[in-house]
């Protein structure tokens, strides 16, 4: 299982890194929306983004709406993790084809019943 | 005409809920009390976001040097002996106010959009039209710690 | 003064007799965890916050409330709730037609997110026409206060809730999230040890008692077992914790709930010979087993 966290905070990039590698998710990072499709393009191909909504160059939001655009990405599952809490935001970004939506600040179960929920299982935790 | 303030409590609660799942329970958040009006005479950091829409306002967190580096090195999960870069500071304060700045949004009435950290090593600035409408004063580890809700216009 | 051994020893001392809950060795981070923010309150160390439980009834109160809350998540492990989905609510729907009426006991509510999850499931997927109770029991007075309020901090609404029923059934209110009034109604509150008879409850079609019994001495978690028994109506399923099981209680007991496999789930139903039966006789005759 892959996982690719998108925010342009390092501190938040590093603390969910900790969290999905503890998972057994192997991981890779981007600091906006742009530089993720950049990770897309290049072939990491993930089974679920991890995705800040405020970021500098492309928000997750702008984000989701382009990998939904694209059907080669159809089968990959879109996480929020973000500040923005108010109801009709979430709202918002489920109808644009976010699957889960974790609001910040939350602890390493969330993420973990999250993924549960999405049925994102790593088959081996290494070592 | 009064600008729209958080409840301190749910204030409060904002704020220990990041605190404690970003930075930890081993060392609790006390409350300080100061009058107001009175500076942070500790060296410190300080980051801000603001909120536009329905409601408007900024949101501020001043930390002492000790404190922004301690949770810093938390978040970024690095140990006593390895570098700590401003930048990997800044970095810090800037999603820990980012995260209660967008809690204080939805306290509010909306809808309404966070804008991205600015983060300073120094005393925050408050623009002259603007007045303090909530005020925490906290201590961690005996060091200060201070988050303010400024909205525009001049109080009453 | 009193060493860290001995007042752990003295608090799982008092824990068994009060509530009957067991407190291991090895447990003694678990015990420190929720007491000491107690202790920092009252203004005094560990131990000496030991020493004061013992002789203040009302300390002693809220120590035993803080011990005995049970860690709780939305849908906690999920394959149950879907097994409720799936399986056991589309067989009571049809076992149940005459009456039109489902009675669900989340037997150790805690904060109230196992009384709440079965709450939405009901409210998606039971026909109209039918009425509903779920019976939320805990003995902890600060448990049932949160249940009643139905307030979850952000912290604990991210914890297993999928993002559609957050937005369809909670509203936010200050720092919290809201149950819908709709799904409060549905959910009544009683206080229940569950080493105390189960009196004036009625029967249930499904009784949830997950990861509970672990805290229990066997005895007691026996005697727990074996007052189920009654409580479940004809047909009707018991959910214990995956980790737990009933096949180590003594040989009548074990036989007298049937396991069933659905999906990953284990459930339990009232042995076909025994529900054959009247019911108050069964629990009389299984009570000295």
């Amino acid at each position: 299982m892959r996982a690719l966290i998108i925010d342009d905070s390092r501190a938040m990039r590093s603390i969910l890194r900790r969290i999905v590698n503890g998972l057994g998710f192997e991981s890779a990072e981007a600091g906006d929306g742009q530089q993720a499709l950049d990770v897309l393009e290049s072939g990491f191909n993930p089974d679920i983004c991890l995705i800040d909504w405020n970021m500098p160059v492309m928000d997750g939001y702008t984000f989701i709406t382009k990998v939904r655009d694209n059907p080669e990405w159809r089968s990959m599952t879109l996480m929020m993790v973000t500040t923005e809490s108010e109801q009709k935001q979430i709202v918002r970004a489920l109808a644009a084809g976010a699957h889960e939506y974790v609001i910040k600040p939350f602890t390493p179960d969330a993420i973990a019943d999250k993924l549960e929920l999405l049925g994102l299982r790593a088959t081996e935790v290494p070592a | 005409m009064t600008a729209l303030a958080p409840e301190l409590t749910d204030l409060q609660a904002v704020v220990e809920e990041v605190w404690s799942t970003f930075v930890g329970y081993e060392h609790p958040l006390c409350p300080r009390q100061v009058p107001p009006g009175t500076p942070l005479d500790a060296s410190v950091w300080s980051g801000a976001v603001s909120v536009t829409g329905e409601w408007q306002g900024a949101v501020t967190v001043e930390l002492a040097d000790d404190v922004a580096q301690a949770i810093s090195r938390v978040m970024l999960d690095l140990g006593d002996a390895e570098t700590l870069a401003d930048d990997d500071v800044a970095d810090a304060v800037g999603e820990l106010v980012n995260m209660i700045g967008g809690n204080v949004k939805s306290l509010m009435p909306g809808p309404s959009s966070l804008s991205l950290p600015a983060v300073a090593a120094g005393r925050a600035v408050f623009p002259s039209d603007a007045h303090e409408v909530a005020r925490l004063d906290l201590t961690w580890t005996g060091e200060p710690v201070r988050i303010t809700v400024h909205c525009p216009g001049s109080p009453r | 003064m009193v060493s860290a051994s001995e007042a752990f020893a003295a608090v799982s001392a008092l824990t068994r007799r009060e509530t009957g809950m067991i407190y291991d060795e090895g447990k003694e981070y678990l015990v420190e965890a929720r007491l000491q923010p107690l202790a920092t309150k009252a203004g005094c160390s560990f131990a000496d916050y030991v020493t004061k439980i013992l002789a203040d009834p009302i300390e002693r109160a809220k120590a035993m409330d803080a011990l005995t809350i049970n860690e709780t998540s939305w849908f906690r492990d999920n394959a149950p709730y879907q097994a409720f989905t799936d399986v056991m609510l589309p067989d009571l729907l049809q076992a149940r037609a005459a009456t039109r009426r489902l009675r669900i006991w989340s037997a150790a509510s805690s904060s109230g997110q196992e009384a709440y999850s079965i709450a939405m499931l009901l409210d998606q997927h039971l026909p109209p026409g039918w009425t509903s109770e779920i019976v939320a029991s805990d003995y902890s007075p600060t448990m049932l206060d949160r249940v009643r309020a139905g307030r979850y901090s952000q912290v604990e609404m991210n914890r297993g809730l999928p993002a559609t029923l957050l937005v369809k059934y909670f509203s936010r209110v200050g720092s919290e999230w809201e149950v819908a009034p709709h799904l409060r109604d549905m959910v009544t509150l009683r206080s229940q040890n569950l080493t105390a008879p189960f009196t004036g409850l009625g029967t249930f079609d499904l009784i949830l008692l997950r990861n509970v019994l672990i805290y229990f001495e066997k005895d007691v978690r026996h005697d727990i077992l074996r007052r189920m028994l009654p409580m479940l109506n004809p047909g009707g399923y018991f959910l214990i914790g995956s980790s737990e099981t009933t096949l180590d209680s003594p040989p009548a007991l074990a036989a007298a709930w049937q396991r069933e496999q659905i999906g990953r789930v284990q459930v339990h139903r009232v042995a076909p010979a025994l529900a054959d039966r009247p019911t108050a006789p069964i629990a009389a005759s299984l009570t000295g087993a």
